[in-house]
């Protein structure tokens, strides 16, 4: 059996590698092999993959990256995850990538997506427009002809027809993926002494670059190393962190909140992997199944649109209620327009059910983490000496 | 009776104690063993065991015989412990416990201060902290008394003979040693040099106070220089410069108040847990 520190050497070694040397090594391995990469926050994996293609989660440049062309791409008041994506590309770190999906989380992506053609018009480039209306007579039937405009494209870059035997097939492979996902999250959430959220990050930001059988393995390995691993509990509060689903925070942020005693025990780092809630049928018409799974049982965060308010937020009490947190940390991007302007109604929400909740920003660069570990800290202490549970 | 120990991982400093408690503290708190170290360029987490090591021996206890083993400072990365508690949070019950009238905690230590505003229970209200710059902390004052050939001991005594104090005109660290350096070379005395830093200091640390808007009752100082007379003493005369009813205290315990409140507050947590069956164990 790996242990676990292999494991998460493993998996540190591929979120460090910013020249994707893993992904490379793939591509290379076989003649015609293709990559389509994707921006946060969700696209149908699935379909990629049924081309015998594998999906590539650009999750920007992250801390280790010096911006250096980038910034002369946007103004001051914008993310930086377009700009070290954009870095990414003009430094020919992405120039192994046929394909690029930029799905309509903001403004800025859909704009990036436009820069990306003309910036490497060689490569495909789709702005991947999901439903903001979940009736299935209309954002349904909508999103069920982007499926198929999506495939069409996808097929265009691997030379061949994508089947619906073969995307069944797809669906069965990244339904175990995902249930693979929620187990490693539900046993962080029972023993988070036992699987730290640093560990329990890069393990996932490990799926954004392996192929999906691959990641199915590594998450099984760490499930069984962690469970056998013997480490201390420690008496800290259990929070989730909410709003890190498009540019991610740095990773020493993610060990400065546990660090000041918290134990993350839910979150929305990296919302592809668990963005539909339930299996995507294998039977039947498997882009209906990807459209029906997508409008009926898809996460509820500030990255969809929820038109009910009195419905905002449910679904982030819901998910503390469950994963018995004791307080909620929102932990947006700086300029996250979707993340930022729903805060307000989701704290709100909190309040109202007395669920204690701080905020902070943050950049995938930031590195002054003292005032990260004062307000996480001093938040811990108030649910640990004050709260009445 | 329960016992908790904390322990205080500071920039200068380590510092171990423990306590005993009778009903949760309901019946009493009693103080038994501290220990301290300065850092000195060692690893302050070996230090730390050490330290405790040393506290625990004091107190003819063993380590299995600690029901909650509490943290604070720069402590979190100690894989012993069983909980973790923000600085802010330890001296601000650490000094309520050595000062119970005291509303406001000054914690002063090798790199930054803070006044921290506090009810009767050690609850935090209100707190304010230095900037990064290191000027008007306890690294700068030890780095000038190098510079003047005198030992730490000597600089409250020295600071008090003085009788035409020249403050530092300048809160950069860097800066601030050029003025020291220029007032040796103007043949300042040393207790003139002492005495103007320790102004200039108190300056800060008032500033502190008044932005928490801490304007009345008793304030206790903690940390690492708690203990110096000349600046309790120039903090004062600063209180008193700018008409507030304020007075600054010291206790001869105030190093260890972190350390103190982490095992108050352990004791607290332990109680709290073990009524609601979620009891953490320390490795």
């Amino acid at each position: 059996m790996k242990e676990v520190s292999e494991i998460v050497e493993y998996c540190q070694g591929l979120y460090d590698d910013l020249e994707f040397t893993a992904v490379r090594e793939w591509k290379d391995a076989e003649p015609g092999r293709r990559v389509i990469g994707y921006l946060p926050v969700y696209v149908p994996r699935e379909l990629i993959h049924a081309g015998g293609m594998l999906p590539l989660g650009i999750l920007g440049g992250g801390e280790n990256l010096e911006v250096i062309h980038g910034d002369a791409y946007y103004q001051s008041y914008i993310c930086r995850i377009p700009r070290s994506t954009v870095e990414l590309a003009v430094t020919n770190r992405l120039d192994f990538v046929d394909g690029m999906l930029f799905p309509s989380i903001c403004d800025v992506i859909r704009n990036l997506s436009g820069m990306w053609k003309l910036m490497l018009p060689d490569v495909y480039v789709r702005y991947f427009d999901v439903p903001q209306n979940y009736r299935d007579d209309i954002g349904g039937s909508y999103y069920v002809e982007e499926l198929k405009e999506l495939k069409q494209g996808l097929e265009g870059v691997c030379g061949r027809k994508i089947g619906d035997d073969d995307i069944r097939r797809s669906i069965g492979i990244y339904n175990d993926n995902r249930k693979l996902v929620n187990a490693v999250y539900d046993f962080r959430a029972k023993q988070p002494w036992k699987a730290p959220s640093s560990e329990v990050y890069i393990l996932m930001r490990a799926g954004m670059v392996l192929p999906v059988e691959e990641h199915s393995q590594l998450i099984q390995d760490y499930l069984a190393a962690a469970e056998a691993e013997n480490r201390p509990m420690r008496d800290n509060c259990r929070i989730v962190v909410q709003g890190s689903f498009c540019e991610q925070p740095p990773l020493s942020l993610i060990k400065s909140i546990e660090l000041a005693g918290c134990y993350i025990v839910d979150d929305d780092y990296m919302l592809v992997a668990r963005w539909l809630l339930e299996d995507v049928p294998t039977a039947g018409d498997p882009i209906a199944n990807l459209a029906e799974s997508f409008i009926k049982h898809s996460t509820e965060t500030a990255a969809k649109y929820e038109p009910d308010g009195s419905r905002k937020g449910k679904h982030l009490i819901g998910t503390a209620r469950s994963r018995a947190a004791e307080g909620v940390i929102f932990a947006a991007p700086s300029f996250c327009d979707p993340a930022l302007l729903d805060r307000p109604m989701l704290a709100n929400a909190l309040s109202r059910e007395n669920i204690p909740h701080i905020s902070f920003k943050y950049a995938e660069n930031s590195g002054q983490m003292q005032p990260i570990r004062e307000q996480a800290g001093t938040f811990a202490d108030t649910i640990k000496l004050w709260s009445e549970a | 009776m329960t016992m908790t120990a904390g322990i205080d991982v500071g920039t200068g400093a380590v510092k171990a104690v423990v306590f005993g408690f009778e009903d949760g503290g309901a019946s009493g708190i009693e103080w038994l063993s501290k220990h301290t170290a300065k850092i000195r360029q060692r690893d302050p987490f070996r230090l730390a065991r050490q330290t405790f090591d040393t506290a625990l021996e004091e107190a003819g206890v063993k380590k299995q015989d600690i029901a909650y083993i509490a943290t604070t400072g720069e402590a979190e990365s100690l894989t012993f412990s069983t909980g973790h508690f923000y600085s802010m949070t330890t001296h601000a019950r650490g000094g309520i416990h050595l000062m119970p009238s005291a509303r406001a905690v000054l914690d002063i230590g090798a790199l930054h201060g803070r006044a921290i505003s506090v009810d009767g229970r050690g609850k935090v209200l209100d707190y304010r902290m230095t900037s990064q710059c290191a000027s008007g902390s306890g690294q700068f004052l030890e780095n000038i008394a190098r510079y003047l050939g005198i030992t730490q001991e000597e600089i409250g005594e020295l600071s008090l003979q003085a009788d035409n104090p020249e403050k530092v005109s300048s809160i950069c660290a860097v800066l601030a040693e050029t003025d020291v350096i220029n007032m040796v070379s103007r043949r300042i005395s040393a207790p003139n040099i002492l005495k103007g830093i320790h102004l200039s200091m108190a300056a800060r640390l008032v500033k502190l106070l008044r932005a928490n808007r801490v304007m009345e009752g008793d304030v206790l100082m903690t940390g690492g220089l708690a203990l110096d007379i000349g600046l309790r003493a120039a903090l004062n005369e600063e209180l008193a410069d700018r008409n507030v009813s304020i007075e600054a205290f010291s206790h001869p315990d105030s190093i260890y108040a972190g350390a103190i409140g982490a095992a108050i507050w352990g004791a607290f947590r332990y109680d709290k847990l073990a009524r609601l069956g979620r009891l953490a164990k320390a490795s």
